[in-house]
C-alpha cells in the first residue's frame, strides 16, 4: 500500500548521500592535490505484477504485466582525476604534475604500490639513517635508477633536492658545487581509472587480483604527452565551486519534491483510516 | 449492496498507484536515461442494467454503468531527455530522431498514418548483456572500463559492439585517449581503430518495452522482431563524455502528485458519503 513512501525514503536516502559527497567536494575546495568525486544515479528494481489474458484490451500500449518502480539511488561514486590549477609555493619538496599522470609511492616495506597526485613530499629519516623523500603520510616516493631498479627516492645528507621538467631527480650540494643523479621519478598514467580504487590519503591503488598493467601504464614525461613535473609548485583542488552549486541546488530540489511526495503519501494514509471517522 | 461504495474504493486504489508511479518519478529526477512512466487507468467494462419487478413485468432499461476503474498499464515515455556534459570519457548520450516513409511524428512522438492509426517514433538504444547472459537496451549511457578492459554499466552489464560480443579494449587501452567517430568506431589519436564498434538497437514500438529497474528494458520474445541494428542512414547521435538527462518534468509531476492525492480523497469522502447512507438506512429508517 505505501510503496510511494518506501519509494520516496528510497530516493531521499540517495539525495541526501549525494548532497554529502557535494559537501565533502566544497569542504575540500582548497585541499592540495584533491580530485572532486562525482556519483551518478540509477533508478532501483522495477516489479512486475502479472496481468493474465483477459487484460489485453484494445487501445492497449504495452505488454500485459504492470511495472512497479522502487525509487533510486546512488551509483558510480568516482574520483575525476581532471587537472587541477597549479599554485607556486616555492618549497623545493613541493611538486606538481601537469597532464595526466601519478606518482608511485610505496605503501610498505614489501613494495606494495599505491599512486598519488598530490605532490607535497617532505624528508623523513628512516630507522638506516637514510633521509628518504616520502608523501605527507610517510610513503617513500618511488624513483627509477638508470639500469631501471626502482627503489625508494633517498637523498644524501646535506644535499636538497632537484627535479627537472621530465622529472629526473638529482640532489645538489649545500654549495652547489656537486650534483649527484638520483634516477627518474616513477609515474604511471591511468589507462583505465575506472578500475582505481581510491583509498585514504589521496591515494589510489590497484585493486586486489587486478594486473597493474592493465590499469596503469609506466610513462615518462615528454613533449609529446604533455605531461611536466614542476618543482616548487602544489596542484590545488579540482572542486569547481560553481559545479558544485549548481548540483547542490539541483539534488536539494529534488529532495525536497520526494519530501513533498511523502509527505503527500502520508495524507493519503490519513485520508484511508479517516475512512470511518 | 450499494454498488458505488466498490466504485469509490477501485477509484482510491487507482489514484494510489497512480501516485505511486509519479512518486517513482520524482526520485528519478536525477538519473540519466531515465524515462518517465504515467499510470494509465481504464474503467470497468460496463454492465447493462435493467428494472425488473414493474408493473406489467415488462423490464426498463436503464442504462450501462461501469462500476470502477483500475490502473491498466503504466507506459513509459520514450522521449528525448536533455544532454548535458559530464566531460567523463565513460559517458555516452544517445540522441535519435528516428524517422519513418510518410510520417510526421510530433512532440510527443505520435504521429497518424493514412488509416488513423496512432504510430509511435522508434527510438534508439544501448545493447547491453545483463549477468545472467540476457539482453536488455538501456538509455544510460554512464559506463565504465573495467581492469579487463570490458565496457560496462555499474552493475557489470557488459556493453555489446556491433559483433554482439561484449566491447573490450586492448590491453593497456582505456577510454581517455579513445574518441567516438560518427559511425560509432573508436579511434585513437592518431586515428587508428581500436577494433571495436558500438551496437545501438532501434525498437520500432519503444511501448512494447517493458522496464526492469537499473535503467534497463526488456523486449518480450513475442516483440523481438521489434528491434533492428541501427543502419548508416538513422539519424542517431551518440556523444562522448555526454550523459542524457532523466526526461521527467518536475512540473508536471508535481501536479500530478496533487492531483492524484486529491482525485484520492474525492474517492474517500464519496466512500464517507455511501456510508452515512447506510448509517440511515441501517439505523434511522423505521425507527419509532
Amino acid at each position: 500500500m505505501n510503496s510511494s513512501m518506501i519509494n520516496a525514503m528510497m530516493s531521499m536516502n540517495a539525495m541526501q548521500r549525494k548532497l554529502d559527497l557535494i559537501a565533502d567536494n566544497i569542504a575540500n575546495l582548497n585541499t592540495a592535490g584533491y580530485k572532486r568525486r562525482s556519483a551518478s544515479f540509477e533508478d532501483l528494481l522495477t516489479t512486475l505484477k502479472q496481468q493474465d489474458e483477459r487484460f489485453a484490451q484494445a487501445g492497449r500500449l504495452t505488454p500485459l504485466g504492470y511495472t512497479i518502480g522502487w525509487g533510486a539511488r546512488m551509483t558510480q561514486v568516482q574520483q575525476d582525476l581532471s587537472q587541477g590549477p597549479i599554485q607556486i609555493t616555492d618549497n623545493p619538496y613541493d611538486l606538481a604534475i601537469e597532464g595526466n599522470a601519478l606518482f608511485e609511492v610505496m605503501t610498505n616495506d614489501a613494495g606494495a604500490r599505491a599512486y598519488t597526485r598530490t605532490g607535497a613530499f617532505q624528508t623523513v629519516l628512516n630507522e638506516a639513517g637514510d633521509i628518504v623523500v616520502t608523501t605527507a603520510d610517510g610513503h617513500p616516493v618511488v624513483v627509477r635508477d638508470e639500469g631501471g631498479a626502482e627503489g625508494p627516492l633517498l637523498l644524501p645528507a646535506g644535499y636538497h633536492l632537484q627535479v627537472d621538467a621530465q622529472g629526473r631527480v638529482s640532489a645538489v650540494s649545500g654549495d652547489g658545487s656537486d650534483i649527484v643523479a638520483l634516477g627518474q621519478l616513477k609515474l604511471v598514467e591511468p589507462v583505465r581509472p575506472d578500475a582505481l580504487m581510491a583509498v585514504s590519503d589521496n591515494l589510489f591503488v590497484v585493486p586486489e587480483g587486478v594486473d597493474a598493467a592493465d590499469v596503469v601504464r609506466d610513462m615518462l614525461p615528454d613533449e609529446a604527452n604533455n605531461v611536466r613535473i614542476v618543482q616548487g609548485a602544489l596542484e590545488q583542488s579540482n572542486v569547481k565551486l560553481e559545479t558544485e552549486m549548481s548540483e547542490l541546488l539541483m539534488v536539494q530540489r529534488a529532495y525536497q519534491l520526494s519530501a513533498r511526495a511523502l509527505s503527500s503519501a502520508d495524507t493519503m494514509m490519513s485520508l484511508a483510516n479517516g475512512l470511518r471517522a | 449492496m450499494l454498488r458505488g461504495l466498490y466504485t469509490a474504493a477501485a477509484g482510491m486504489i487507482t489514484q494510489q498507484r497512480r501516485h505511486d508511479t509519479v512518486t517513482n518519478n520524482i526520485s528519478n529526477l536525477n538519473t540519466p536515461g531515465y524515462k518517465q512512466v504515467t499510470s494509465v487507468g481504464r474503467s470497468f467494462p460496463e454492465m447493462l442494467l435493467y428494472l425488473t419487478g414493474i408493473e406489467g413485468d415488462k423490464p426498463a432499461r436503464v442504462g450501462a454503468v461501469n462500476t470502477g476503474v483500475f490502473a491498466e498499464e503504466s507506459l513509459s515515455i520514450h522521449l528525448q531527455g536533455d544532454v548535458m556534459s559530464t566531460g567523463r570519457m565513460s559517458d555516452f548520450a544517445i540522441r535519435s530522431d528516428l524517422q519513418v516513409p510518410g510520417l510526421q511524428f510530433d512532440d510527443s512522438g505520435k504521429a497518424v498514418d493514412e488509416n488513423g492509426n496512432v504510430v509511435f517514433q522508434p527510438q534508439a538504444f544501448f545493447t547491453v548483456q545483463d549477468p545472467n547472459g540476457n539482453i536488455r537496451y538501456t538509455r544510460n549511457g554512464s559506463f565504465l572500463v573495467n581492469a579487463e578492459g570490458y565496457l560496462v554499466m555499474n552493475d557489470g552489464s557488459f556493453v555489446l559492439g556491433t559483433d554482439n560480443n561484449p566491447i573490450q579494449f586492448a590491453p593497456g587501452v582505456g577510454l581517455d585517449r579513445l574518441s567516438l567517430t560518427g559511425d560509432l568506431r573508436f579511434v585513437d589519436e592518431a586515428g587508428a581503430d581500436a577494433g571495436v564498434q558500438l551496437l545501438i538497437t532501434v525498437i520500432e514500438n519503444p511501448n512494447r518495452l517493458v522496464q526492469e529497474g537499473y535503467g534497463k528494458f526488456r523486449l518480450n520474445d513475442e516483440d523481438a522482431d521489434l528491434a533492428r541494428a541501427a543502419e548508416a542512414g538513422d539519424r542517431i547521435e551518440v556523444r562522448q563524455g555526454w550523459l542524457e538527462r532523466s526526461n521527467v518534468d518536475a512540473a508536471q509531476a508535481m501536479v500530478d502528485l496533487m492531483s492524484a492525492l486529491r482525485a484520492y480523497e474525492s474517492n474517500q469522502k464519496v466512500i464517507q458519503f455511501y456510508d452515512q447512507s447506510l448509517s440511515k438506512a441501517v439505523n434511522e429508517v423505521g425507527k419509532v
